[in-house]
């Protein structure tokens, strides 16, 4: 099969759709300014904000009053330019989010200990802010019905949507599927990024040797994919095809990428092989290129070692347009490459000026430029490092058949004693479920599995609802950064990999009762692929007092999961 | 300062959840990061926090972190020149 991109929707600080984005870049003007709409006493650190307010969005996106996070605002506006775009309907929304509805969450919180605002709550979850983008998916050319996906990987989610979306057409479980992420700013996550000391106060230089860190950005960005048979047959406009992509986990730390980026490596590579292409046939990387000192050394380390004696070719990464869009920045630096290649030309790196040893020399002026072949990285927490390769050639993809799964030898609920250092920084729930599921490899005689996958609906709340008291209690002053780390959703799912010495795939779904349902999918196809053979699929939530005492304001409450599943491929 | 020593000890296992440890298993000079207690990166971040709450000490750069956390010692010996409270 060949996977084409028949439609792209990206709203960001550079522009609220696909025309005012181009132009940005083309005229190498940068959305990063000082903070208008997120209201955080931190006004030192400028953010690439979506120029629109919550209320702009709902006027031109025609919604009422109805309660909805900006990240479904972003969300709605972006499918909507893509789906229009490529002028049909789609079956299945596949979109990448960690912050959700946490943006709500943090401005009523308050509110919830006097019984108001309860309409929100259940927003709080990442896999709502999805079905809300897909409610609204109304256009003249149909109406999204089916399936959506919530991959939440932090940083890369945007990226293993769209793999999702790829593997799912391959393996004939979508027709037609829109794909990327969405993430608004909120003050949670930009102060959990401040407390790690990583943002810069000035806009970012990714690559620079006086980088300084970067600056938080938001939006979303999509892609409508499709079988390159089923766009041809309805005379649709093809502006691209996806001919390889790749998920591994650098399986070093929780936050740091390796000195050497093996992850980051593993997935750039991955890509590349199943398109079939060498290093030297890439014309372009758009680099995951945060500004932190970290990745940018940690990256260029394996993009040189990808190279090997090629030449390196344009890199750039777009951050310092639109600041770090964090889940979103998979769907909207993917959406830039479709531009890119349908444009011909090569976006700027802004504000470089200083090469350094280690430091790959990216591209600093805008080059106009055929580009055929484009990589497209997007690295999360946990060390989840993911890479995308776009192509204005069609690329032959094997199809297969899904078949039936069972996990071996049943559910493991008991659980052995695990040793490590950093095991301390987690719950007593998340601690439970590292014990089981080293059990369950135990049990199923599995040291590394190729693949593990969370499944979770809340994701790590004792954590995060740590984070957002202490954030609301002191002002933004007094916030540890320990909590932030262990509230994204793929935490356990990213510790197992560093536990099991794992590079293999990693993923962490988050949609209410349907999170385990999307986690056994996608192992599913990629069994079916045959790009894995075994996976250990973990299922998670966690009871924490007081977020139990706002759910039962709509009638709800949480409870302690923590199962593991091991699944062969069946021959 | 043994005082300081001992205090530091109490305040970095709390800081970093190590449980199981009391400030006796703390060696004044033993490296912090990398062997002995074996911590890292936001190991790092929490000792940066743990100053500036306890002893009014701001580190704006978490680079210069590296010379005073190699041992409680010279953490204890920067805290003694600096601290403001």
């Amino acid at each position: 099969m060949r996977i084409a991109i028949t439609g792209i929707g990206i709203v960001s600080a550079i522009g609220n759709n696909c025309a005012e984005t181009l132009q940005s870049l083309l005229e190498q003007r940068s959305g990063i300014g000082p903070m208008r709409y997120l209201h955080s006493v931190h006004t030192e650190y400028p953010v690439g904000e979506v120029q629109l307010s919550n209320d702009e969005l709902r006027q031109r996106l025609n919604l009422g009053d109805e309660p909805l996070p900006r990240t479904s605002l972003l969300g709605i506006m972006a499918a909507r330019e893509a789906i229009a775009m490529a002028q049909a309907p789609c079956d299945t929304l596949i979109s990448g989010t960690t912050v959700g509805g946490m943006d709500l969450t943090e401005q009523h919180w308050q509110d919830y200990k006097q019984g108001k605002s309860v309409a929100t709550i259940p927003l709080h979850e990442a896999g709502a802010s999805t079905r809300a983008i897909m409610r609204h998916l109304h256009s003249p050319l149909g109406e999204l019905e089916g399936s959506c996906y919530t991959p939440s990987t932090a940083c890369s989610s945007a990226l293993n949507a769209i793999m999702l979306g790829c593997d799912m057409l391959r393996t004939g479980q979508a027709k037609r599927a829109i794909v990327g992420g969405a993430e608004s700013l909120s003050r949670f996550h930009f102060n959990g990024f401040r407390t790690l000391m990583i943002m810069d106060q000035q806009p970012c230089r990714p690559f620079d040797a006086n980088r300084n860190g970067l600056n938080l950005g938001e939006g979303a960005g999509y892609l409508v994919i499709e079988s390159e048979n089923d766009a041809l047959a309805r005379g649709a406009k093809i502006l691209g095809y996806i001919g390889g992509y790749a998920n591994a986990c650098d399986a070093f730390h929780q936050t740091a990428s390796s000195p050497e980026g093996e992850g980051a490596y593993l997935a750039m590579k991955g890509a590349l092989d199943m398109a079939g292409l060498l290093p030297s046939d890439i014309d372009y990387i758009n680099a995951h290129g945060t500004a932190t000192p970290n990745n940018d050394v940690s990256e260029s380390a394996s993009v040189t070692r990808l190279l090997g004696v090629c030449k390196l070719p344009a890199v750039s990464s777009t951050k310092a347009f639109t600041g770090h869009t964090t889940s979103a920045s998979g769907g909207i630096e993917a959406a830039i490459c479709v531009l890119a290649m349908n444009n011909s030309f090569i976006p700027a790196n802004l504000h470089w000026t200083q090469s350094a040893e280690g430091l790959i020399t990216p591209v600093t002026q805008t080059l106009h430029q055929p580009v055929h072949h484009i990589l497209c990285n997007a690295f999360g927490f946990g060390g989840n490092d993911s890479s995308l390769l776009l192509s204005d050639h069609p690329i032959d993809l094997t199809e297969a058949t899904l078949s039936s799964l069972s996990p071996l030898r049943g559910k493991s609920e008991g659980g052995c004693e695990v040793s490590a250092a950093y095991l301390r920084r987690l719950s007593p729930q998340m601690r439970q479920l590292v014990g089981v599921a080293k059990q369950a490899l135990q049990d199923a005689g599995i040291e590394r599995p190729d693949a593990i996958v969370c499944a979770t609906r809340w994701g790590c709340m004792q954590q995060s609802i740590r984070f957002l008291q202490d954030m609301i209690a002191t002002n933004e002053q007094e916030l540890k950064p320990t909590p932030f780390i262990q509230s994204t959703h793929n935490t356990i799912a990213s510790l197992m990999a560093i536990l099991t010495h794992n590079h293999g795939y990693n993923a962490t779904y988050s949609q209410g009762k349907q999170s385990l349902a999307c986690a056994l999918m996608d192992i599913r196809c990629q069994m079916a692929l045959g790009r894995i053979r075994s996976a250990l699929v973990l299922e998670f939530d966690e009871q924490v007092e007081t977020w139990d005492e706002v759910l039962s304001l709509i009638g709800e409450q949480t409870c302690n999961i923590a199962r593991a599943h091991v699944y062969i491929k069946n021959e | 300062m043994e005082q300081l020593i001992e205090q530091l000890k109490s305040q970095i296992i709390e800081a970093l959840n190590f449980e199981d440890l009391t400030p006796a298993d703390i060696e004044t000079d033993a490296p912090l990061f990398g062997e002995g207690l074996g911590l890292d990166s936001i190991d790092a971040l929490e000792l940066i926090m743990l100053m500036d709450r306890e002893y009014g000490i701001k580190l704006a750069d978490p680079k210069q972190g590296k010379q005073i956390f190699r041992s409680v010692r010279t953490m204890a010996e920067y805290i003694q020149e600096h601290r403001t409270k």
